[in-house]
């Protein structure tokens, strides 16, 4: 295993926080029916502004590399998730809901790219 | 549905589940970063796999916290596939990015299928009706 226990420390502990926030979140859209996986979709485009900000203000030496393994690996890495996005897509194209499938993959996608690209602009010039 | 608020005991019970599978997701998901160096392709396509797979056996609550939110959740992750995109593009490489997008995006896709028809044949059978 590469890298230390307490850098291993720090991944666990920012991902038990993230997938736990997801969590929630999630589960305060999962009663909206036609919207339920809006959820994932907001948990997704705030981690990537999140990523973001944390790569940049790491590559620019304001942030360290031990803030960049708790909030950018561990916390903001499990805060989004590609699986349950993969599936709901899946769950959705299974329905017969072909153009809900692409809205969401389009509007994650875009979204997801631009949120990160505001998140690093903004560190990088921090 | 009236909401009722969950015990502190059944809160526990969840950031419990969900920690203990996020933790090994995370790390597998660190430790693959740093030996095949920030790709991300092979985490997020496995992650959709066994999540696709999980969707498609009988629900299961407490399996679902441990295995699907907490550790597919946590192995995969939708960031840092944007944040590989985005510098693509940041560089003007179109066609690495879009390259990057299509090929998880249909790789998850297809795995995650895969993942949910097996699931769907490793269902146990129903028991026999029992007779009045």
């Amino acid at each position: 295993m590469a890298g230390s226990a307490s850098e291993a420390l720090l991944v666990g502990l920012g991902a038990i926080l993230g997938a736990w926030l997801r969590l929630k979140v999630v589960n305060h859209f999962q009663p909206m029916v036609p919207k339920k996986h809006w959820g994932t979709f907001l948990v997704n485009v705030v981690a990537c502004f999140g990523l973001g900000l944390v790569l940049a203000l790491n590559e620019t030496c304001t942030a360290s590399a031990g803030i960049a393994l708790l909030m950018g690996v561990g916390f903001f890495g499990s805060l989004s998730t590609f699986s349950t996005f993969a599936v709901e897509l899946l769950n959705e194209l299974r329905a017969g809901q072909a153009l809900t499938a692409l809205v969401l993959a389009v509007a994650s996608i875009g979204a997801g790219l631009l949120a990160s690209a505001l998140g690093y602009g903004l560190g990088t010039h921090a | 549905m009236p909401e009722t608020k969950p015990s502190l005991q059944l809160e526990l019970q969840e950031l419990l589940l969900v920690g203990a599978g996020a933790v090994p997701g995370a790390l597998l998901r660190w430790q693959l970063a740093l030996y095949l160096g920030d790709q991300n392709l092979l985490v997020n396509v496995f992650g959709a796999a066994l999540l696709g797979l999980l969707a498609g056996l009988p629900a299961a609550p407490r399996r679902q916290l441990l295995l699907g939110i907490g550790f597919c959740g946590s192995l995969t992750t939708f960031s840092s596939w944007m944040l590989a995109a985005m510098k693509h593009l940041g560089s003007g490489d179109w066609a690495a990015a879009l390259g990057l997008i299509g090929l998880t995006l249909g790789l998850g896709l297809g795995a995650a299928a895969l993942g949910f028809s097996l699931g769907r044949r490793l269902k146990p059978p129903e028991p026999p009706q029992s007779r009045m």
